[in-house]
């Protein structure tokens, strides 16, 4: 099954809703649902072996961080039965249950931003955004981000060797560490600054946002297909419930 | 001047490329700390600069996107927190046209304040979406909060109060030295070039 950027925004906008008006166990299958997703459905396939070892790293990560908050939250709020006795510490169910809530809510609001982005090239989103009517400017923006984030951390690599080189403290105590910062960020700033006066001109010089606008990508629409608006619908009705629920409470 | 107006204003082509590489800068910073070892964040230091040297929009515009590619880059939480970036943006844009960045000592107050609005402006959002969890280091400090005695929303303000202020005033002080030290020839061609000492750099 193709999709569409609307359908993939939709998703993520309903595992949202989901996540904030379900119990944690249906966001518990929620989450390993949505991890089945990046395998079965090719539109949330990852589109580099970077954006897949990066879901990995992050399950990994999160289930770390759910044993680490549900452990603590466990023993460091007390309430309820006692689950268990370790060497003397109490782990409380009430606590307990709010770590899994909380732990939950947060992996699948990460996972769904994740999978979005994973199986979306920047550019690709880009080009949707000046499909939808986001200003031209603003996508160019995105676009010239992109260039300074591929060029930075080799610049900020040649600019750390070059003052290490000429004997800055770079590996010495905190505050001549934080000294050695001031003397790579100042030469990364005036030679990025610089660069950007330059990209400002030729801009300029090219007629960006002068009389009769450059177009930067054609404005392409789509209709909003038929997943999208059954996603949107359910996630309304899911938020009346919950304020229904939260009234009759 | 109109929103719109200003809005233009922010994103001529002279200010687009320095908008991103500020956002770049947000992004990248982290690694210049993480070679130098050195425990701060400063993830706001494109924000304050772009607030600074364009203005208040540019400085929402930078914040916004930094955190909207964040979360497309391996952290996902930080496109709920685009609402503390705005305001971060806003208020930085703001004291600069007022001229806080022409004096030292005002410098410090703003980094002050903006420290405990960021803490105020993310408090809420950390203890309501994720319950005080946002899968940093500082959660501990929510836990320890949390178990002396109070509630959630108290708990994230106070883990907030005690770290942003600082993180805050040092992006305020370095933000502050860097636009001393830039040429005027450079800071001119920017419209918040008037927020900076007349005696600003070199010729």
């Amino acid at each position: 099954m193709r999709l569409d950027l609307k359908s993939k925004l939709a998703s993520v906008f309903f595992l949202w809703v989901c996540a904030f008006t379900l119990d944690w166990p249906v966001n518990a299958t929620l989450i390993l649902l949505a991890i089945l997703l990046r395998y079965v459905v090719p539109g949330f396939r990852p589109t580099s072996q970077r954006a897949a070892r990066s879901i990995v790293a992050f399950m990994s990560y999160s289930t770390l961080i759910v044993l680490i908050v549900v452990s603590l939250n466990a023993v460091l709020l007390p309430g309820g039965d006692v689950l268990l006795i370790v060497g003397g510490i109490g782990f409380h169910e009430s606590g307990a249950l709010f770590g899994l809530r909380t732990a939950c809510r947060l992996v699948l609001l990460s996972l769904s931003v994740l999978l979005f982005f994973a199986s979306t090239p920047i550019r690709e989103f880009i080009r949707f955004l000046q499909g939808t009517g986001f200003p031209p400017q603003l996508g160019l923006v995105l676009l010239l981000t992109l260039h300074f984030l591929e060029q930075l951390p080799d610049r900020i690599n040649q600019i750390f060797a070059a003052q290490e080189a000429r004997g800055s403290p770079v590996r010495a105590n905190v505050v001549s560490r934080a000294r050695a910062f001031v003397s790579i960020l100042f030469p990364l700033v005036l030679s990025s600054i610089s660069e950007s006066i330059d990209r400002g001109q030729a801009l300029e010089l090219r007629g960006f946002l002068g009389q009769g606008q450059m177009p930067v990508f054609e404005n392409r629409r789509s209709d909003t297909s038929l997943l999208t608006m059954s996603l949107i619908l359910l996630s309304i009705a899911l938020i009346i419930l919950r304020i229904l629920n939260w009234l009759i409470a | 001047m109109s929103l719109r107006a200003q809005f233009t204003r922010e994103t001529s082509n002279a200010a687009l490329p320095l908008i991103a590489f500020c956002i770049a800068l947000n992004l990248t910073v982290g690694q210049i700390t993480g070679a130098l070892k050195i425990p701060i964040y400063l993830d706001s230091i494109g924000t304050v600069l772009a607030a600074v040297l364009v203005g208040p929009i540019a400085g929402i515009l930078t914040g916004t996107f930094a955190n909207l590619l964040a979360s497309a880059t391996g952290s996902p939480t930080m496109a709920f927190f685009i609402p503390v970036v705005v305001v971060i943006g806003f208020f930085t844009g703001y004291v600069a046209r007022l001229g806080w960045f022409r004096k030292w000592y005002l410098v410090v107050v703003g980094g002050l304040l903006q420290g405990v609005i960021a803490a105020a402006c993310s408090a809420p959002i950390s203890a309501y979406l994720f319950s005080g969890v946002t899968l940093a280091g500082t959660d501990f400090l929510v836990l320890y909060f949390r178990s002396v005695g109070n509630n959630l929303l108290e708990s994230v303000f106070y883990q907030g109060l005690a770290s942003d202020p600082i993180d805050k005033l040092i992006t305020y002080s370095v933000v502050f030295v860097l636009l001393r030290s830039l040429p005027k020839r450079i800071t001119s061609r920017f419209s918040g070039a008037s927020n900076l000492p007349s005696n600003n750099g070199a010729p």
